[in-house]
């Protein structure tokens, strides 16, 4: 068997991709001097599996996933990534509470659910990569707005509000983070990062200062404040922050990203 | 060893090393050159090392590459703060002043500029899908670059702007003129003191360089050009297409195209993506220009 680098699942021997997550099987993991850890880009037409459905990946510059959903299965997304669907995939809609609390964190009011069977297709509108994330039962990932593709319909999903006042003023990543919760079942996530998306699994208490802007993920493990730089950017010499990411778990960012103070 | 001139940065170069070990460009490929005779620049390889002095810069992704920087104690880089990715937080973080702030702030420049100093890591990405071009420079070397492009120096690299000679001016009465910079309001020019030191810039899209002969000259996109020797000269060219008849709607002196226009000798690199010139109102005057009318 061979174990899939990216997310551990065991494959078949012969195979090029995982059938869990669409990773290369036959690349060396590409791991920068400081470790960070590239994430896998899926090779145009890669196919996995999850549940009883498929996703396919298409495209490499902004990929779209295109998914075959079985008759039990279901999924759901921010209704602006969907790209076509089959006319007889039913459509229906989340309620995520907090309605006014998401209008003024700049969040969706509405997630919106497709079920199968039959087809539909997702896309971001930057280029980038598609991330694949399987969840296994008890895992917990915080995402950051706007960044998730879709969700496997065994994943609850909720938002959390990034605590403190100078997260809400200086942090950058907005004021809600959406959070993936898997309890009982497996589940799929899948994410669209902009540009080129790193990895690096922090130690327990080990620290890194990353852009809020570039932040895409993490395990709700790692916390995260903002921190003030001993620098003054702008006219007016005003304070620049970063994210303080302390492990233990991963951290996730992007290399194309809008800067929050870019003066 | 043996050592052979990188055709990409023109220094000699280890032909051992899958990449250019001073500006990252592969080492086993062959040059791709239009018809037209511009060379395209190759992309730096997924994790390939650069060296500058005692620390390196590592370039980690293929759609918008990111920069990662291990540096010396001894070594420090500066750049522009927004370009900052992540760091460690042992890394020296300070600011570097700059003359001239109200100026830049006017021309959408970066007001400061940050300092890194080893011993430490630290990552730069720019936000557009595109190449890290490397351009490393010998002592007394100079290279100009359109505003916004630069993503990062080594500390003996000497950093100055000035201001573009390539402008327009629109508008008939003196309520709607317009100032209208094609290149950007200013340029940025480096050059190595002491010792050779490392360029880094960002283009978005592809790169594509070109050697101009003594007096050879070229029509460009103004925003398209990335760098250019020193040498090299350029000036605002006004183009005007014959009148068919079919712009009724607007007067013939409108209806143009906006060139730079360079003359060799020296090198010069295009970017593939780039912004149009606005098509606005008649110009009323402007830097000194060649015209052209069919």
């Amino acid at each position: 068997m061979i174990q899939c680098q990216w997310c551990q699942a065991q494959n078949q021997p012969g195979t090029t991709s995982c059938q869990t997550c669409g990773a290369p099987l036959d690349e060396r993991n590409k791991v920068s001097d400081s470790g960070w850890r590239e994430a896998p880009r899926l090779r145009d037409m890669t196919e996995f599996r999850f549940s009883g459905s498929t996703c396919q990946v298409e495209g490499e510059l902004v990929p779209v996933a295109e998914i075959n959903l079985h008759p039990q299965d279901a999924l759901y997304f921010e209704h602006h990534v969907l790209l076509w669907k089959d006319e007889t995939v039913p459509l229906s809609s989340m309620n995520t509470g907090g309605g006014l609390k998401r209008s003024i964190g700049g969040m969706p009011h509405i997630v919106t659910v497709a079920s199968g069977p039959g087809r539909i297709a997702f896309s971001r509108n930057a280029p980038g990569e598609m991330v694949v994330l399987p969840l296994h039962p008890g895992m917990e990932l915080d995402v950051r707005e706007h960044a998730f593709l879709l969700a496997s319909h065994t994943i609850q999903y909720s938002f959390i509000r990034i605590k403190g006042l100078v997260n809400l003023l200086h942090g950058g990543n907005g004021m809600y983070m959406d959070r993936f919760v898997t309890a009982g079942y497996p589940g799929m996530l899948i994410l669209h990062g902009n540009g080129d998306v790193l990895e690096r699994m922090l130690r327990p208490g080990e620290k890194i200062l990353v852009e809020p802007g570039g932040f895409l993920y993490k395990d709700s493990t790692v916390q995260m404040s903002a921190v003030q730089m001993p620098l003054k950017t702008g006219l007016l010499r005003h304070g620049m922050y970063l994210a303080e990411m302390t492990g233990p778990g991963r951290v996730g960012i992007q290399s194309m990203y809008v800067h929050h103070h870019a003066d | 060893m043996n050592t052979y001139i990188c055709r990409y940065c023109r220094q000699p170069s280890d032909p051992g090393s899958p990449t250019c070990p001073l500006c990252g460009a592969p080492v086993d490929i062959r040059s791709v050159v239009s018809d037209s005779g511009w060379v395209e620049q190759p992309p730096i390889r997924d994790m390939a090392r650069l060296q500058l002095g005692q620390s390196h810069c590592q370039v980690a992704g293929t759609t918008v590459p990111a920069a990662e920087f291990t540096l010396a104690p001894e070594d420090w880089i500066y750049f522009s703060h927004h370009v900052l990715l992540w760091t460690e937080p042992q890394t020296r973080l300070t600011n570097m002043p700059m003359k001239g702030a109200w100026n830049r702030k006017m021309a959408g420049l970066p007001l400061i500029m940050v300092e890194a100093r080893g011993p430490g890591h630290l990552a730069l990405s720019d936000n557009h899908a595109g190449e890290i071009v490397a351009l490393p420079m010998q002592h007394g070397q100079q290279i100009w670059v359109r505003e916004h492009r630069f993503l990062a120096a080594t500390g003996n690299i000497k950093y100055d702007w000035y201001p573009s000679d390539v402008w327009y001016e629109t508008g008939q009465d003196s309520d709607d003129r317009e100032m209208h910079y094609p290149m950007g309001r200013y340029g940025d020019v480096f050059g190595a003191q002491a010792a050779p030191g490392l360029l880094l810039l960002h283009a978005p899209g592809n790169v594509f360089i070109r050697d101009l002969r003594q007096g050879e000259t070229l029509l460009i996109q103004p925003s398209s050009l990335l760098y250019r020797d020193v040498t090299v000269r350029m000036a605002l060219h006004l183009e005007y297409p014959r009148n068919q008849g079919l712009s009724f709607w607007r007067s013939s002196w409108s209806y143009r195209s906006i060139w730079v226009r360079l003359w060799g000798p020296g090198r010069v690199a295009v970017q593939s993506v780039y912004e149009p010139a606005e098509d606005t109102e008649a110009i009323r005057r402007h830097s000194y220009a060649t015209t052209h009318r069919w």
